[in-house]
């Protein structure tokens, strides 16, 4: 691609916007409160519904008894399982499991109910208060049934199949990806190392929940939803799967969406129950997500086990990775269901040819998983990052060197890992040799593990990685079954004042998308930044997406931006050569004039310009009025993100206690268009990830099989107060198979933290012999693995 | 919102306002700025009184308004984030978090603000591990909060330098 074709079209060529970061376009309206979230918007004649939700992990449903409810004043509307069959299909699957079965997903529980949370009933009132208080008078005659809620225990023989129709066991898909021959490679070297790592189940968190306000006009037979999502196409194309309707009946909107982090990608039951309550009733109808559904009802993320092995010769070269994992994905399969790419990543930034990895699918008695921030990545990286560094222990070697030894090199790349995924170029050496720098790995490495004055001691981990950014084309994705497509499209269109409206299907939910997009628009056309305007998130306006995950937006959508922008600037200054009676090609569009190169006293302003076009007139012969543009651009390839993290940690070995007193994390994501929002980008994921290595967790009590901690009091979020210093620093290698050579960035910062962290606290107590493989880290949990590794070296 | 309750009548002084009106006994304070008065910058993120979304300004003080009813309003002097600056301009804070990147989706926004303007009525000038404790009311899943300790210190190192000079003066 030449880069060279879209030099600044302003005459201040130094002062590019792609690079810069310029103040955001969404802060103005959030910081004055003015965001338009989903429970900010109102609708004449609104009524409000609320779900009365299953208790059990498991239960059959005898009977509803909903007279009371019904005759409550101020009910206006009751729906039960009996009735969803009858009005609805089931809810369609984004991204299926390949080769698994769809399960039949229907808004409302029917018949038997799968885990705690499930909608069962759903109320419209006149008001939120009165549906709840309906809610609590309808009597659900439940009969308990035996649940499986561990993961690791469902696919036991006298565990119950959650769908005995269509599935022998509650094992919903397995696949493997495999290269070379790394059983035999495994069984002929001189090292092994092997375990299993589980990682916790944890909420997304959005501190907006989700909700849905449905507007129906029966006349018009049309549909109006604004929702909280990601993704309004493509909860546009599965709500007219589900009411049965076409789709030119629906419009989709998500204005301001309160944080999303993957969780937010497709329709959920409740949006659903909502239209269908609009359309029987003929007036709106508004759902506002409490925090005791959110933890219940809105897809959770992450819960596996890994069986990893690594086998290395004496000098620690890694000849084979071996990875069996298992996904618990819950009681259905949600939108986008169980996180795929701990198959793509698994080998790391490391070359190793011979590799296989075996993903299990679960099903079990708990809230569907969903996508969450990595996506897999955070999930594989915590078991191979802490595997490398028992490895090196055990030959002797430092974690660093070992690294060193194995990592690709610029010029192995490109790479094809088993799963078929290329590596795109970079250089993933320089990351690591500045973390290790920057804590002076080598000198810590060779120094004791003696406490400190506090007692405690200091240690240091690595934690390497490569994050996969962005969907290697349509074909691809059509390979594994997703039924989306791999491109984003932008609509620019000049407007008489002078300015540009810029229409994306991607919602605005804090990635900084709004700005970016106008940055590169500023950057193509040479119009100011401030006088372009975008309009998010709205189907009725913007062309067909795919929306904004897998940290792929830029990377699709730099393609789209830049080809419109170049499109309405040949267009505008081919008008205004006319109307200056010169060549277009003398021409240079900026900011608010369109002038001469090479005499600025000559020129037309862009309003004037813009305004020909719109009207037609004054604009050359066999030239279409209008001006604008509609570009869909497939990216070609996927491209990697890549990075070291090293943390500092202070053990106490008496009690398991620990702190993290620095972290710093080295990454690349290629040009950056706004360096400020990559920092943001990096910064929240890095708390996210740390949040999920150190604390949280959603526990479900093994005999009840109840979620324990579903709530904002059980549940630890990260406070400012919670957060390690972080020292950020970066490489910029910029990508030969994107747009300006962007590579993505929203999801990297979840990605090392917890095995960083992990093997700083087994550095520390390397003299003890500690092991850790279970997230999340707590002073606890530490605490026993130095009680086992007493009482092994006691033995 | 229509509740089946009681109602009672409140005088309140919300952003300057005087409202007498009678509400729902059972109504929270958060939903009443929010469906009755129209406020929707204050935001409602668990009703717990935990994750400080819902955080206002009653009588200088911040406070989480899930956890008061609105009829506890009754005499009281209120701000939201719509009265923190005039209309369609920016507060000086307000400024310092857009420079900072102190948010990213903005749902939390509101209630952040709401306790860094309180931090300005503090005698000196807190350091950054008071300025996090300050703030672990409210939580933030977005920014990793680096950003919005960035922008109220900036801010309260100017408020508190122009203090001092307005002082000697």
């Amino acid at each position: 691609m030449n880069f060279s074709a879209i030099k600044p079209a302003s005459g201040r060529a130094s002062t590019s916007m792609i690079g810069a970061s310029v103040r955001r376009k969404e802060d103005a309206r959030l910081l004055q409160g003015g965001g338009l979230f989903v429970d900010d918007a109102h609708a004449a004649n609104c009524a409000e519904m609320a779900v009365l939700r299953c208790p059990f992990p498991h239960a059959r449903i005898l009977g509803i008894d909903k007279a009371a409810a019904a005759a409550l004043p101020g009910v206006l509307h009751i729906l039960t399982g009996d009735d969803i069959e009858a009005i609805s299909e089931p809810l369609t699957v984004l991204r299926p499991v390949p080769g698994a079965p769809d399960l039949p997903y229907y808004a409302l529980a029917r018949g038997r109910a799968l885990h705690e949370g499930q909608a069962v009933v759903s109320i419209v009132a006149i008001s939120r208060a009165v549906a709840e208080d309906a809610c609590d008078l309808v009597q659900v005659d439940y009969e308990p049934l035996p649940h499986a809620t561990d993961m690791t225990r469902v696919l036991e023989p006298d565990a119950p199949v959650l769908h005995p129709e269509l599935l022998g066991s509650n094992l919903l898909a397995s696949r493997e990806d495999r290269a070379g021959d790394p059983e035999a490679r495994r069984d002929a070297a001189a090292h092994r190392v092997s375990d299993r790592f589980h990682i916790n189940r944890v909420a997304p968190l959005s501190m907006e929940m989700r909700g849905a306000l449905a507007e129906w006009r029966g006349a018009a037979q049309r549909l109006d939803l604004r929702v909280s999502t990601q993704t309004p196409h493509l909860v546009r194309k599965q709500l007219a799967e589900s009411l049965r309707l076409d789709e030119g009946a629906i419009r989709v909107v998500a204005t301001d969406v309160g944080g999303g982090y993957g969780m937010k990608l497709g329709l959920f039951p409740e949006e659903l129950l909502a239209a269908l309550h609009a359309m029987a009733l003929g007036r709106p109808v508004k759902w506002a997500e409490d925090r005791m559904e959110y933890f219940r009802a809105s897809t959770h993320g992450r819960e596996s086990f890994h069986d990893m092995t690594i086998a290395a010769e004496s000098d620690g070269q890694i000849v084979a990775i071996l990875n069996e994992y298992t996904n618990d994905i819950g009681a259905w399969n949600s939108p986008f269901g169980s996180s795929q790419l701990s198959s793509v990543t698994f080998t790391g930034p490391y070359k190793v040819a011979d590799a296989a990895v075996r993903r299990n699918v679960v099903l079990s008695n708990k809230t569907p998983i969903g996508a969450y921030r990595g996506y897999g990545q955070p999930e594989v990286n915590f078991a191979r990052e802490v595997l490398v560094d028992r490895l090196a222990r055990n030959l002797g070697l430092s974690p660093l060197e070992i690294r060193r030894r194995n990592m690709l090199r610029p010029e192995d790349l490109p790479w094809t890992v088993p799963s078929g995924a290329v590596y795109d170029n970079g250089n993933y050496l320089r990351p690591l040799e500045m973390a290790a720098e920057a804590v002076d790995f080598d000198a810590h490495w060779r120094s004791d593990r003696t406490p400190r004055a506090d007692g405690r001691i200091v240690g240091i981990g690595l934690s390497s990685f490569v994050e996969r950014t962005g969907y290697a084309s349509a074909r691809f994705l059509a390979s594994r079954g997703s039924r989306f497509g791999a491109h984003e499209s932008v609509t620019l269109r000049a407007n008489r004042s002078g300015g540009i409206d810029l229409y994306t299907g991607v919602s605005t939910f804090g990635q900084g998308s709004e700005t970016a997009f106008a940055q590169i628009c500023a950057e193509v056309t040479g119009i100011s930044y401030d006088r372009i305007h975008v309009h998010a998130g709205d189907t009725g306006n913007s062309p067909l997406n795919t929306g904004a995950f897998a940290s792929r937006t830029l990377i699709a959508a730099a393609g789209a931006l830049r080809a419109a922008g170049l499109a309405l600037r040949e267009k505008a200054q081919l008008i205004a050569a006319v109307a200056l009676d010169v060549s277009a090609d003398r021409l240079v569009m900026a900011e608010d004039m369109v002038r001469l190169r090479d005499d600025a006293s000559v020129g037309i302003s862009v309003a004037d310009v813009f305004n020909r076009a719109i009207t037609g007139q004054g604009i050359p012969e066999g030239v279409d009025p209008g001006l604008e543009a509609t570009v869909h651009f497939e990216p070609t390839d996927a491209s990697f993100s890549f990075g070291t993290a090293a943390a500092v940690v202070a053990v106490d070995p008496e009690t398991g206690e620990f702190a993290v007193e620095r972290f710093v994390f080295v990454h690349d994501c290629g040009v950056p268009v706004n360096p400020m929002l990559v920092e943001g980008q990096v910064r929240g994921a890095l708390a996210q990830g740390m949040g999920a290595a150190l604390a949280e967790e959603l526990r479900y009590d093994a005999e009840t099989g109840q979620l324990v901690n579903g709530s904002m009091m059980d549940y630890f979020a990260p406070l400012a107060t919670d957060i390690p210093p972080i020292e950020l620093m970066h490489t910029q290698t910029p990508s030969d198979v994107t747009t300006f050579g962007v590579r993505g960035v929203g999801e990297v910062g979840t990605i090392p933290p917890a095995a960083a962290v992990a093997n700083a606290i087994c550095d520390a107590l390397r003299d003890h012999g500690v092991t850790l493989s279970r997230l999340p880290l707590t002073p606890e949990s530490v605490w026993q693995a130095i009680r086992i590794a007493h009482s092994k070296g006691a033995a | 919102m229509t509740l089946s309750t009681n109602t009672i009548e409140i005088s309140v002084e919300i952003n300057g306002e005087t409202y007498v009106e009678s509400v729902p006994v059972r109504m929270h304070a958060a939903d009443y700025l929010r469906h009755i008065r129209g406020l929707t910058g204050t935001h409602v993120g668990c009703e717990q009184g935990i994750c400080g979304m819902c955080t206002v300004e009653i009588d200088g003080v911040p406070v989480k308004s899930c956890l008061m009813l609105a009829v506890q309003l009754d005499g009281a002097s209120v701000r939201t984030v719509e009265g923190m600056s005039p209309a369609g301009t920016l507060s000086d804070l307000q400024i310092a978090f857009s420079e900072k990147h102190a948010l990213q989706c903005g749902f939390c926004t509101p209630g952040f603000l709401m306790v860094a303007r309180a931090l300005e009525t503090r005698k000196t000038m807190p350091s950054r591990d008071e300025i996090a404790e300050e703030i672990s009311g409210v939580i933030c899943r977005c920014t990793g909060y680096d950003g919005i300790i960035n922008a109220i210190e900036t801010h309260l190192e100017q408020h508190f330098s122009h203090m001092e000079r307005a002082g000697k003066r």
